[in-house]
């Protein structure tokens, strides 16, 4: 299983994957707006072990393949993935992302794959978008995701959404610090002295914050609006609007 | 819409800019009411006249639009705003070429409208342009040299032409005309920093890439792709240790990634096929798997490389691991594996043996962690170690002996069937899922179907068990269940039902499997229309582009844009195309050689067997019909206020629900087409592709791209049966040509193919081929199909052909898949219904499970 970011051309697979696990689906264009609006988010499991028989089986006939090829144009098994965004407009004003959805096939668990797309997504959120936590919507019913986002990841429940979901459903609103990965950053750069990994400069986090959404402040912005869940109607004209809509998936589970 | 309303008086001319500002903010009510404000009292203003044709486009009456804006040019010839307006209404109907010849003329009457400019340029690059996307936005750059985009537009325009000096030119350009280096945190400017340094690899000159690249990094936020391209140019320029250096920071954040220690040992300088760096590997990926206990691929990939005892050893922890912690998927896991035979039977052996020993627990068993079960109603069951150790190993024999390469299914029914009744869970389906998949290799598709909704009814409200379920079930041809059952997880108040609903919800497998089970069943209208909408979910992905075109500019994430655009120029690779394809041209094919099956299908939907069957399915139809017909008044009723989005369009019902019009087609081969030009320009290599592709052009008589198919099937695979049967076919069309070829044509088949085939009569190179290759079923029935081709309606070629395909369910190598090919094909060859009993009676005790032989 490999971990990786997402890329436009795993989409369709994504897609497929997340309509396959979970009742809250999306056009596949909206996969592509979060590949094109905040490309270092979103990442995806991958079962190499058809993926790389793409490579191997048209240089070297002679390795391993684990079943005959029908053609060299299959795509990658994604067996997970977490679609990711950063928040357009926080009504708190606090940088932060936001996981859409995140699933993982049923027969993929135990191998704490939610947990590693997780972790991978939280890092770029932070390094790239400086976001100081990350937010998330979880049925009220879903106890084994519930378990993930409290128990192995560290969130915390923030409160109940009433009637969150278009059946009639509670959400647990969860949040995340990432100061951990500050702190992270910083042992990082006291150990190899490359100063490679995160912000550097605590003293821009708000400014930063500002000017990364800046090229966006003169887009019109839309009202709250609550979408029926699962049903964004594509992307319409690109504008983006408040997404508090898109609820967080639990793992592998619905 | 900027557009100097001509010569109204200034109250006209103030409404116009209203109608403007109406269109503008979709307002069409109210554009509408202006325009005919206007139109009352200058009923032949062309611009008025064209502001009211685009809003009507955009309410989707394309007709009316057309007409009126038609007329806005006839009383405007001049009018950029006539021509622009022109324009949009041919791309609202996504005919593109003209939507352009419109903007150009429109341009020639206001050169300077970037309006006009912009749409323009979306366009080029929605249709692949380059040439004049560059000189668009050159022109779009020189009238507004201070707008970024327009420099990052341009750097695009180059790139994607082709001409990467130039972009990096232009993107260092305006880096250059900037007067302070932007902040670390202006994303935009960094993301455009970065793009022209993948620029610079990409032409070839990795070490000016690199030098740049470590001017900027520190600066740069998306940490994973700098450190990614530094390690990649530092591997590539030999650059070693500081590459390993590189690459051990990148698996120091992502530990799960194949491609960082491939890259690792590249610049370690070991070689997993030399024996004597596997020590030094084995090593390297226990160190890594020291560091985390939750980490895989640092534990798998050695199992890769390792062989005899020292992978026996590794294979044993590995196994164990897995067991102890019941993790599912481990044969999934290992699979890959099984292609060498040693390690096939080693892991064998490993996990039979372990089955009679207890599990150590050291460190615990780690069952029911996060992700357990599904239904949030009750805790995941914590299992002791023993029953999930016990329940690990049998779950993977299980699979073991169901995979093709290992395959004894009684043997895997046995150990499924343990491990069922050592699961204390009553919600956890993992294991009655492979009893499922069990029946389904054993051919017993109604079995599995039922096996399979067992599985579903343990946990209904988990969608994936809910998707398998519905899957089995159009394998079994249950359509009506295989709909409500996906209905319990879609929309309720979707138009059209769960299956419109899965089809605005673009979802491809479950159209697929659908319109297959349609083909199986003969019905062909609806076969066709499913794989129709699948080809219209690709037009939509395809379109989905657009839109980003400016969106991407504006938010500067060019290097997943131009990701974005490669990808969308290979869309129609993707396996999903492929396979809906691949079955509506094997439809068309059949509409072209019997056209009756176009009135076949509407009538009855089967193939016509026998007039009682056609009678019984034609009442069937009739009922269906009424039925159709009684929804579809039950629906305009709920409708009939209708509900409309946004943007004022309802959506409308589909004219032609069961496919007919798409049978009714006169031109079958053409609409072929359009499925198989995709998939020989992007899929090349598949096989079955360039198969289809000669069945195609052989039927338009188009000799040459036919010989082409079959030269490209003879080199992926020169021993495919299909490489025989086509060939003979080939040379048997050019014998009874009714005019000869033009002598060209004639030269290049001549030389490309006919000159490597052989001298003798087609019959005789048939018969030569059968006995070469009489061990395998395929080639014996192209065999059979071809004696009957070549000789039509011949008695004794067709009890000799029963005879040869009777005699394949006797060998060894046959699967049921051949098998049934086999039962298909003494229908082709109308060997009668004598030979067909005989047939189905072999097949059956080979296969006593598989539902396809059973009598209905």
């Amino acid at each position: 299983m490999d971990i990786r970011l997402m890329r436009p051309s795993d989409i369709p697979q994504v897609q497929q994957t997340n309509i396959t696990n979970l009742p809250e689906n999306y056009f596949v264009k909206y996969y592509m707006y979060h590949a094109l609006s905040w490309p270092q988010l979103s990442y995806v499991a991958v079962d190499v072990g058809r993926a790389v028989l793409v490579v191997l089986f048209s240089f070297n006939k002679t390795l391993q393949v684990s079943r005959p090829k029908k053609t060299p144009y299959d795509a990658p098994k994604v067996v997970g993935y977490v679609l990711a965004k950063m928040e357009e407009d926080p009504a708190d004003g606090v940088q932060h992302g936001h996981i859409t959805s995140l699933s993982v096939m049923r027969t993929h668990r135990r191998l704490g794959l939610a947990e590693k797309l997780m972790r991978q997504s939280q890092r770029a959120m932070f390094e790239t978008y400086n976001a100081v936590y990350v937010s998330l919507h979880v049925r009220v019913s879903n106890i084994a995701a519930l378990a993930l986002y409290r128990d192995t990841l560290g969130f915390k429940v923030g409160g109940i959404e009433a009637k969150y979901y278009a059946d009639g459903e509670d959400a647990y609103s969860m949040r995340m610090d990432l100061d951990y990965l500050r702190e992270e950053a910083l042992d990082a750069e006291d150990a190899d002295g490359e100063g490679t990994v995160g912000q550097d400069e605590g003293g821009e986090v708000g400014s930063a914050g500002k000017t990364a959404e800046g090229s966006d402040a003169a887009k019109k912005k839309e009202k709250k609006r609550k979408v029926k869940v699962g049903r964004q109607l594509g992307v319409g004209e690109l504008v983006e609007r408040n997404e508090s809509s898109h609820q967080a998936q639990a793992n592998g589970t619905s | 819409m900027a557009g100097k309303p001509a010569q109204l008086p200034s109250k006209e001319a103030s409404l116009f800019r209203h109608l403007v500002q109406n269109y503008e903010s979709k307002q069409y009510k109210k554009g509408l009411k202006a325009a005919e404000q206007i139109l009352k009292k200058h009923p032949t203003h062309g611009d008025t006249q064209a502001m009211k044709a685009l809003i009507l486009s955009n309410q989707s009456k394309h007709d009316e639009a057309f007409e009126l804006c038609k007329l806005a040019l006839k009383n405007a010839m001049k009018s950029n705003v006539c021509w622009h307006v022109y324009g949009l209404l041919w791309r609202q109907i996504k005919n593109y070429e003209e939507a352009m010849k419109a903007y150009k003329f429109a341009l020639k009457l206001d050169p300077d409208s970037i309006q006009i400019q912009r749409d323009l340029a979306h366009l080029q690059v929605q249709v692949r342009d380059y040439q004049g996307f560059v000189q668009t936005r050159r022109t779009m750059l020189q009238a507004k040299p201070q707008v970024r985009q327009n420099w990052t537009a341009l750097g695009v325009a180059l790139h994607m032409s082709g001409d990467l000096s130039g972009a990096e030119n232009v993107l260092q350009k305006y880096e250059e005309t900037l007067k302070s280096t932007p902040p670390k945190s202006d994303i935009e400017h960094m993301e455009a920093v970065l793009y022209k340094n993948s620029i610079v690899a990409e032409d070839g000159d990795v070490s000016r890439a690199l030098e740049h690249l470590e001017s900027v990094y520190k600066m740069a936020l998306d940490r994973t792709a700098v450190m990614e391209m530094k390690a990649d140019y530092l591997l590539r320029l030999g650059r070693n240790e500081e590459a390993e250096t590189a690459y051990r920071a990148l698996l120091a954040r992502n530990a799960e990634r194949r491609d960082y220690y491939e890259a690792l040992e590249k610049a370690l300088g070991l070689d997993r096929t030399n024996s004597e760096d596997q020590q030094k590997l084995l090593e390297m990926f226990q160190s890594y798997a020291e560091k985390s206990e939750r980490l895989d691929a640092a534990r798998r990939l050695p199992l890769d490389f390792l062989e005899g005892d020292i992978f026996r050893e590794h294979a044993d922890k590995y196994l164990r691991r897995m067991f102890r912690k019941g993790v599912p998927s481990t044969f999934a896991n290992l699979k890959q594996l099984y292609s060498d035979p040693a390690k096939k039977e080693t892991l064998r052996e490993l996990a039979e043996s372990l089955l009679s020993e207890e599990p150590q627990t050291n460190g615990g068993a780690e069952t029911g962690e996060a992700n357990g079960s599904i239904d949030g109603t009750h805790k995941p069951a914590r299992l002791d170690a023993k029953t999930t150790w016990q329940i690990s190993i049998n779950y993977y024999l299980a699979q073991h002996y169901d995979y093709y390469l290992s395959r004894d299914l009684a043997k895997a029914q046995q150990y499924i069937d343990k491990a069922i009744s050592l699961n204390p869970s009553d919600t956890d389906y993992t294991y009655h899922m492979t009893r499922a998949r069990i029946f389904k290799h054993l051919g017993a598709v109604d079995k599995a179907s039922q096996a399979m909704n067992e599985a579903r009814e343990m946990d209904l409200r988990d969608r994936y068990i809910n998707t398998k379920g519905a899957k089995y079930q159009l394998r079994n041809n249950e359509h009506e269940n295989a709909t409500s059952t996906m209905g319990l997880f879609t929309r309720k108040e979707a138009v059209g039902g769960p299956l419109g609903d899965l089809v605005d919800m673009q979802c491809v497998w479950f159209i697929t499997e659908d319109g297959e089970s349609y083909l199986r069943q003969g019905k062909f209208s609806l076969a066709l229309k499913r794989f129709k909408t699948v080809y219209d979910i690709f037009e939509t992905w395809t379109d989905d582009q657009f839109d980003f075109h400016s969106f991407s500019l504006r938010k500067g994430m060019v290097r997943a844009y131009v990701d974005m655009i490669r990808w969308e120029d290979r869309l129609r690779e993707h396996p999903f195309f492929s396979r809906a394809a691949l079955s509506a041209i094997k439809i068309y094919l059949m509409l072209h050689d019997r056209p009756q099956l176009a009135q076949q299908s509407q009538m009855d939907g089967t193939n016509g067997e026998n007039a009682a069957e056609r009678k019984k399915a034609a009442k069937k139809a009739r009922k269906e019909a009424e039925k159709a017909e009684a929804e579809k008044k039950a629906k305009v009723a709920k409708q009939s206020q209708p509900k409309a989005d946004e943007e004022g369009s309802t959506k409308k019902e589909d004219p032609d629900p069961n496919g007919y019009e798409l049978m009714k087609t006169e031109k079958p081969l053409e609409e072929a087409m359009k499925f198989l030009t995709p998939l020989l320009e992007l899929s090349p290599k598949n096989i079955d592709g360039q198969i289809a592709g000669f069945e195609v052009y052989i039927r338009r008589k188009k000799y040459l791209p036919a010989v082409k198919c079959l030269l490209a099937i003879q080199q992926l695979e020169p021993d495919h049966p299909k490489c025989h049967e086509q060939g003979i076919r080939f040379r048997l069309a050019l014998d009874s040509l009714s005019e000869p070829l033009p002598p060209k044509v004639k030269e290049v088949i001549d030389s490309s193919y006919l000159s490597q085939t052989s001298s003798k009569s087609l019959e005789e190179c048939n018969e030569e081929h059968l006995e070469t290759h009489q061990s395998s079923a395929s080639h014996v029935q192209s065999v059979a199909r071809l004696r009957s081709i070549l000789k039509p309606g011949d008695e004794a070629t067709k009890s000799k052909g029963a005879k040869d395909l009777q005699g394949t369910l006797s060998l060894d190598g046959i699967i049921l898949e051949q098998a049934v090919d086999g039962l298909n094909l003494l229908n082709e060859i109308e060997a009668g219904s004598e030979a067909r009993e005989a047939y189905l009676q072999a097949a059956q005790k080979r296969w006593t499970e598989a539902t396809v032989f059973k009598a209905p």
